[in-house]
């Protein structure tokens, strides 16, 4: 036996008898990594075909009204032009949508955004299908539109739906909040709005259809390749085993690619590709994608919330209003969570809520990284900042007072259990910032430059919860190479946790994730496995793939056993070999085994299938546990704001997690690093702007997104790890949540550096400078 | 519109190609000479995604055209594969998870590969300035910051 093999075998038993895991915390390099450092030609739109076609969507111009007539002849006439295709081409059922059944493909008669789709131009070159579609004249006959959400509510509003305007209604009910707020010292009720955000995955949507066998063959850039199937073959008129969609690599996706506009590409493309008998390519521009996609919704929140003379949370009564635009999408769950967390991360005895998701003629919204959660967690933060300036207490003592820890119940009076790590989040971020010391200094400032600290705290549920079954299915084949392929219904689209599964996988087998290689998902070979969304993919997904890999040990362990003579009780997976425990001398290449397997007709195919468990919800009360396990966070940011222009940065931010269990700690970091970032764009910078209904800023030249220019200087990123009780080795999730906590953070920065509220995210200079100008403002009498 | 022929040189070997007047150098690029690590974004030059070499200077190949570059080099990542330094980078990138849903990844490679050629341990604010045209929705940066510093140095931490 070589030296290096009874090295690994020492550091393997002394891993085992430290009850550590084989590979899990440990810096794996993904999967997925070698591809995208070499460019290799792995996304749809490198995959397009000779003899492809081009289609070009075009949307309404109006926000709402009656189509009366559509010009398609300039169109049609343009050199290269094949057709142009509109609701009268569809064979199947015009329809585009997610839950509820209220947008079609192709809109027709009735209009009701100018995201609406009207129809495909489809022609031999993209530049012909674009300049043809600008040849399109469309007549409306106007309706009056309504671009508010609060009036739209309003019960003598113009229906936008026939049903009326309200998509989803929802409520909270704990304790009695009248009865809260008469034993109330301080009673604070304030409003706090946020906008539109870009998802803003750099590769914008597409989808490419080929024809074959009397059906369809589909690859895109998508999250949920099963529900994107099905919205097809709705379209199509075919059985679902007739679409065949195939997702490619995927050049970001933070949730607009698991809501509606993958099915418009892939189903446009796969109409033409059927009609036309030609492979087709549906892409959307930048512009066409920030038009025509889901956005994150703009809310309207309102607290009413009552706190005794020491500091105590009574009651909170809110009313949450959420902007849907034209259709419902995921949206009907956005707010579903949204509500969930409309406490954030404290007790409250007694809660109230009332959610709302409201349809407006705007660009609809849907399913966009953190769902919900940075809109409610930005009202609630802000508040409990407002909260603490009217107790004359501090932020940090105030939110430790009644902060959820074991123990506690949250809005919905779920228990808190020991998997609660809110208090060492919290901790850590103390320590790191200097907290209690620079808050104290800051205190009394009086130059033109004055820094400030904000922070904000975390409560996520993980998973689904009431949203839906919430299931993973992962199938694993020992290849006569032994490598290790992984197949699924759950997708990748660059949070790595795709690998974190196979890593689970890798560390039940004792096989380097190097052995293994992911296969493509694909309709025609995997099984569903529900929508890749909600960070679920490490803790569902993880399961079932450490159930399929257990199951494929089972086989191995006792072939491996006779093989090295040992009982199989005795025989240990690690690192590619098998070894006897107590004859450590004994081993057997993984290879070896594998062959062996071979040799006498083992399957080496596995199934591995998870469900979570129920979460229940009484929606009629209006409590219930509607989540098994929750993410917590905490975040200080520091800011440094010119007193003279408004002009601020964020000069440091400090940020832990408690994720359970760090399968991968370079991927933790990389979402927490990710993710705030882009919650700091939210914070600052980033704003999606209509103007009578229409895309203002639909490019990234006038919607702005952070740069490496525009990072923290200071970033200290901490893993908390307090293991939970749904994920595979205590796994909690982590790729969306560390979007929501910069909004709030970032404002309560500013509050305490200038004494300026913002309640309106982005909080934008030229905000922070009109409130200081407000406060220095002689009063009126 | 007629066709005229202009010779590229691309990842060292001369392409005699045809090119109408507006088409763009990244459709060349990818359609006819089928380096696909260059990628579209934006269209507008706002993401730096589709950046390459043109006769040393990173460009946003989106905003210039095919016949800009008659007679001139271009370089993309599929021309820089046994570079040591693009090797180099291309290990810390893979080891730091600079790499997330790798749509930007060939652009940050060659914004980075360039920085290298002309500093061996640049600072964290040379970095950030040498990559700051090109857009990340993944990373926030930070980790692709470590490996371009990593790179530079050789590999070294």
């Amino acid at each position: 036996m070589s030296e290096q093999v009874s090295q690994l075998i020492d550091s393997l038993r002394a891993k085992a008898e430290r009850g550590e895991l084989l590979y899990i915390g440990e810096n794996v390099v993904r999967v997925d990594s070698l591809e995208k450092v070499l460019g290799n030609p792995v996304y749809t739109a490198d995959l397009i075909p000779r003899g492809t076609v081009y289609a070009k969507l075009f949307h309404s111009a109006v926000p709402h009204g009656v189509i009366r007539g559509m010009d398609l002849g300039g169109a049609k006439a343009h050199p290269g032009v094949l057709g142009v295709l509109t609701s009268r081409d569809i064979p199947g059922l015009n329809e585009s949508s997610a839950v509820l059944p209220d947008r079609q493909l192709f809109a027709d008669p009735v209009v009701r955004s100018t995201a609406d789709i009207l129809g495909a131009v489809i022609a031999e070159s993209s530049p012909a299908a674009a300049d043809a579609a600008a040849k399109i004249r469309v007549e409306y006959d106007p309706l009056p539109a309504i671009f508010d959400p609060l009036e739209a509510l309003k019960p003598d509003a113009v229906k936008i739906h026939p049903k009326g305007n309200i998509a989803r209604q929802m409520k909270i009910r704990k304790g009695d909040v009248e009865e809260g707020f008469s034993k109330s010292d301080i009673i604070l009720e304030k409003t706090y709005r946020t906008q539109f955000q870009d998802a803003t995955p750099l590769e914008p949507e597409m989808g490419l259809a080929i024809p074959e066998d009397g059906g369809v063959r589909v690859i895109g850039s998508m999250q949920s390749p099963h529900h994107t199937q099905a919205a097809v073959a709705k379209v199509l008129k075919l059985p679902p085993q007739k679409v065949r969609v195939i997702q490619a690599v995927t050049g970001g996706a933070f949730g607009p690619k698991s809501d509606e506009t993958p099915y418009d590409v892939c189903s446009t493309a796969a109409l033409a590709a059927v009609k036309y008998r030609r492979p087709v390519f549906c892409g959307l521009d930048r512009e066409d994608s920030m038009v025509m996609h889901t956005k994150r919704h703009p809310f309207v929140i309102t607290h009413k919330t009552g706190v005794s003379k020491d500091g105590t949370l009574i009651a909170d009564e809110s009313k949450i209003v959420g902007d849907t635009g034209a259709y419902a999408s995921l949206g009907v769950f956005v707010i579903v969570r949204a509500t969930f967390h409309t406490v954030g991360a404290y007790e409250v005895p007694n809660v109230k809520a009332d959610s709302f998701l409201v349809y407006t003629d705007n660009t609809y919204t849907g399913s966009l990284r953190g769902f919900g959660g940075p809109q409610a967690i930005f009202a609630i933060e802000s508040q409990m900042e407002e909260l603490a300036r009217r107790l004359g207490m501090d932020p940090l003592e105030f939110r430790m007072r009644n902060m959820l820890v074991p123990g506690k119940r949250n809005a919905t009076s779920a228990l808190m259990d020991e998997s609660c790590g809110l208090p060492q989040c919290l901790e850590k971020v103390v320590a790191s910032s200097g907290y209690r010391e620079k808050a104290a200094r800051y205190r009394n400032q009086t130059g033109s430059v004055r820094r400030g600290l904000g922070l904000a705290l975390l409560m996520h549920g993980n998973s689904l919860g009431p949203e839906g079954n919430d299931y993973g299915a992962v199938h694993i084949e020992v290849l006569s190479d032994g490598s290790v392929s992984v197949g699924s219904g759950l997708t990748e689209y660059g949070t790595g946790a795709i690998s974190g599964m196979m890593q689970v996988a890798s560390s039940i087998l004792g096989v380097p994730l190097s052995r293994f290689k992911l296969e493509r998902p694909d309709t025609s070979k995997h099984r569903e496995s529900g929508p890749t969304v909600a960070s679920r993919v490490v803790v569902i997904g993880g399961n079932a793939s450490k159930q399929a890999a257990e199951k494929l040990r089972e086989k191995l362990l006792p072939l491996a056993a006779e093989m090295l003579k040992a009982r199989v009780d005795d025989v240990a997976l690690a690192d590619g070999i098998a070894f006897d425990r107590r004859k450590p001398s004994q081993t057997l290449t993984w290879d070896s085994l594998v062959t062996e397997a071979y040799r006498r007709g083992i399957s080496l195919k596995e199934d591995g299938f998870f469900m979570a468990p129920p979460a229940p919800w009484d929606q009629e009360v209006g409590q219930g546990t509607p989540y098994v396990q929750y993410t917590w966070g905490a975040l200080v940011t520091e800011v440094e704001v010119d007193m003279e222009t408004g002009y601020y940065k964020v000069v440091g931010v400090h940020v832990a997690y408690d994720v359970g269990k760090a399968v991968n700690p370079g991927g933790v970091l990389g979402q927490i690093y990710g993710g705030t970032v882009q919650g700091l764009g939210y914070a600052m910078m980033e704003e999606l702007l209509h103007k009578d209904g229409a895309v203002v800023n639909p490019n990234l030249g006038d919607y702005y997104i952070p740069t490496s220019m525009d990072i923290p200087a200071e970033f200290k990123a901490f893993i908390v790890e307090v293991p939970g009780p749904l994920g595979p080795f205590g796994a909690k999730i982590i790729a969306e949540p560390p979007i929501v906590l910069p909004g709030p953070a970032v404002r309560n920065a500013v509050l305490n550096a200038t004494g300026v509220s913002v309640d309106d995210l982005p909080v934008t200079s030229e905000k922070v400078l009109m409130g200081m100008k407000l406060m220095q403002a002689p009063r009126q009498s | 519109m007629t066709k005229r022929v202009i010779t590229l040189n691309v990842n060292g070997t001369e392409h005699p190609v045809q090119v109408d007047a507006p088409d763009r150098l990244i459709d060349v690029l990818r359609d006819q000479l089928g380096t696909k690590s260059v990628k579209e974004g934006c269209s507008t030059g706002d993401c730096g995604i589709c950046a390459v070499l043109v006769d040393g200077r990173l460009v946003n190949s989106c905003l210039m055209l095919a016949a800009q570059c008659d007679g001139r080099r271009v370089l993309t990542l599929e021309g820089l594969l046994n570079d040591p330094s693009m090797k180099r980078l291309q290990g810390t990138f893979m080891a730091n998870n600079a790499a997330q849903c790798g749509f930007c990844t060939p652009a940050m490679l060659m914004a980075s590969w360039d920085l290298a050629r002309h500093s061996s341990d640049p600072s964290p604010e040379e970095i950030k300035v040498a990559i700051s045209g090109i857009l990340c929705r993944c990373t926030g940066y930070y980790q692709i910051i470590d490996s371009v510093r990593e790179g530079c140095r050789g590999g070294e931490r």
